[in-house]
């Protein structure tokens, strides 16, 4: 079994700001931590230095029983890495040397046949064995055979970029989880998988033996898995030792606490300032007290010297305005409405002010279909209405503006467009502000992260006046806070919702289920419905 | 005077490479090969067993082609 012992670390960032100070965490045997934080607080950083690719300022990090790392873009490999490769990557490094070192021998060998190297190609191969490369090759058998449904020797060679997101990760989530590795780093293990993924997941973490760390956005996996919360904010971290159901109050109740001893040690501080000052016209009358100035002085000095208590962190103050305005009593209309080649004939109508979240199988037609609703050329038969003053506004995938990629949010707000009215730049940072995005405003869209991304979107639907939401996958890239904000701000919403989604806990919000079944079957249901498997289409 | 009889040799790796280098080299004895392989499969006793076959098979044609040379 092993263990992760985070003591004193410290980053600072190439711009010189403090990003990480004093942090202090110990993830013990068999313990499943979830780290989070707002987006950018320094979650990957800190992965990236208790897995040893960044070096700290200051502290160390000890730990114990082999460390397997999965990293964050591990589902979107577009490059022309092999399974095999892959496997390596996430292999102890004695297998990974090893393995690299019959690389070499091989490659010398095609060269040169001579006696010299071909004893080269044999101790390398010795050394393979010795290391337990045979038995790596065995596991990862297990391993693709779990994943892809193939045995190693037939997807070796095959490029990772011919598999999926969920399927990328899937493969290296078994990679890690048999292999000998005691402490797992995962970072967004959950990301490109799809419901049934993420339950599997969530067994395959509950039932491991191993130690633990991941970092994830998704709170029904947050609340199932974690057994204690690591969250990293105001540049340090604190642990909760509940789960995550627990969390919030532990949350607040810490803020609080913090408040509460900073603002003693203020009074504190105030009280000797006002000693000393007092002291100091005392003893400037009666030299008799000039001694006990002199001891007030030093007695100030050392209070200041140990410094005040770490300051309550800031609360990512994000406020969503979504207002809305009341429209027709219905509000979306299909009558035999099909989306050409992609599911059957289906009727539905929405009222005003439901909220109706859109579910289904990969590939099913749900994100068409909202971009029908938007307005979008998308080919379909039957009819599509929508009601009076309804004014649809589209929240896309963070992929899908290639056209703001090069531009700032301040310009794109500055110049507006078709329904929303361009501002100032004074307005455009008071809103941006709204959103945390106020430090972001003259960055290039395609610098923000996820998250930042899509709360500028939010924001763009919030100045348009939009009385119908459309919402496609929108907490996929908002950390925990955000997503909440997202919810508060749809709660209070003045329209109608229509939301794709794959977020279970975000689900449990919406009154009612659109489903677009694998079978191309679209029906309502009143709860929500994550088992329908993906459209299997030629290719 | 009787030549000795050749050792009964059970180990895979090397009957495979007696086998195929007695047929590509035809003009050296089988005694030579034997003994070529043998030394062969001995300096190559600590490689994985699954490999051995391929490694004094190489090896053992190296040397055979280097002293025909």
């Amino acid at each position: 079994m092993g263990y992760v012992d985070v003591s004193g670390i410290r980053h600072t960032l190439p711009d010189g700001r403090v990003l990480l100070d004093d942090v202090s965490f110990r993830v013990g045997e068999g313990a499943r931590a979830a780290l989070i934080g707002e987006n950018g607080a320094g979650k990957t950083t800190l992965l990236r230095i208790i897995a040893g690719d960044l070096a700290p300022e200051a502290g160390a990090v000890a730990r114990t029983g082999g460390l397997g790392v999965m990293r964050q873009f591990i589902g979107s490999v577009r490059d022309d890495t092999t399974v095999q490769r892959f496997l390596v990557d996430l292999s102890p490094p004695a297998v990974r040397e090893a393995w690299e070192a019959v690389e070499r021998a091989e490659l010398v060998l095609m060269e040169t046949d001579d006696e010299r190297t071909q004893m080269a190609y044999a101790h390398a191969l010795a050394h393979w064995g010795d290391v337990g490369g045979y038995e790596a090759e065995v596991t990862w058998d297990t391993v693709t055979v779990a994943a892809l449904g193939l045995p190693y020797e037939r997807c070796k060679y095959r490029e990772l970029s011919t598999l999926s997101g969920g399927e990328q990760k899937r493969l290296a989530l078994e990679g890690l989880l048999r292999g000998p590795d005691e402490v797992l780093l995962l970072d967004e293990p959950d990301n490109y998988l799809d419901v049934p993924g993420k339950r599997w997941l969530e067994e395959r973490l509950l039932e491991t033996r191993k130690t633990v760390l991941f970092v994830s956005h998704d709170r029904e996996l947050l609340s199932r898995v974690a057994d204690r919360v690591v969250t990293v904010e105001g540049g340090s971290a604190w642990v909760h030792g509940g789960g995550f159901v627990s969390y919030h109050e532990a949350r607040s109740a810490r803020h609080e606490r913090l408040a509460e001893l900073r603002r003693r040690w203020d009074e504190e501080h105030q009280r000797l300032i006002d000693l000393v000052r007092t002291m100091q016209q005392q003893a400037a009358n009666s030299p008799d007290m000039a001694n006990r100035y002199h001891a007030m002085q030093t007695r100030l000095a050392k209070f200041e010297a140990i410094g005040p208590p770490p300051d309550r962190p800031p609360e990512q103050k994000v406020a969503m305005r979504l207002r809305g305005g009341r429209t027709g009593v219905r509000a979306v209309i299909a009558e035999q409405l099909e989306l050409t080649g992609l599911m059957k004939p289906f009727d539905a109508e929405v009222w005003y002010g439901d909220r109706v979240g859109v579910l289904g199988a990969n590939g099913a037609g749900k994100s068409h279909f909202l971009r029908l609703l938007a307005g979008q050329d998308v080919r379909h038969t039957g009819d599509c209405r929508l009601g009076a003053r309804v004014v649809p506004g589209f929240f896309a995938q963070t992929h899908a503006h290639p056209e703001w990629q090069e531009r700032t949010p301040v310009d794109l707000l500055w110049h507006g467009e078709p329904g929303r009215p361009g501002v100032d730049r004074g307005r455009a940072m008071a809103a941006l502000r709204r959103y945390g995005l106020a430090g972001q405003g003259d960055q290039l869209f395609r610098s923000l992260s996820g998250g930042q991304q899509a709360r500028f979107q939010i924001l763009l639907l919030e100045l348009s006046g939009a009385t119908l939401l459309l919402l496609d996958e929108p907490t996929d890239n908002l950390d925990v806070l955000s997503a909440e904000a997202l919810e508060e701000a749809l709660t209070a919403f003045d329209g109608t919702v229509l939301a794709v989604t794959h977020d279970r806990w975000f689900a449990r919000s919406f009154d009612r289920f659109l489903v677009f079944g694998a079978d191309g079957r679209v029906y309502e249901s009143v709860e929500p419905v994550f088992d329908e498997t993906r459209v299997q289409r030629a290719r | 005077m009787a030549l000795a009889a050749l050792p009964t040799i059970t180990d895979p790796s090397v009957c495979s490479a007696m086998s195929r280098l007695s047929q590509e080299f035809p003009h050296v004895g089988l005694r030579s090969i034997s003994i070529v392989v043998c030394t062969c499969r001995e300096e190559l006793r600590g490689s994985p067993e699954g490999a051995l076959p391929e490694l004094v098979e190489r090896l053992a044609r190296h040397r055979l082609q280097a002293a025909a040379a």
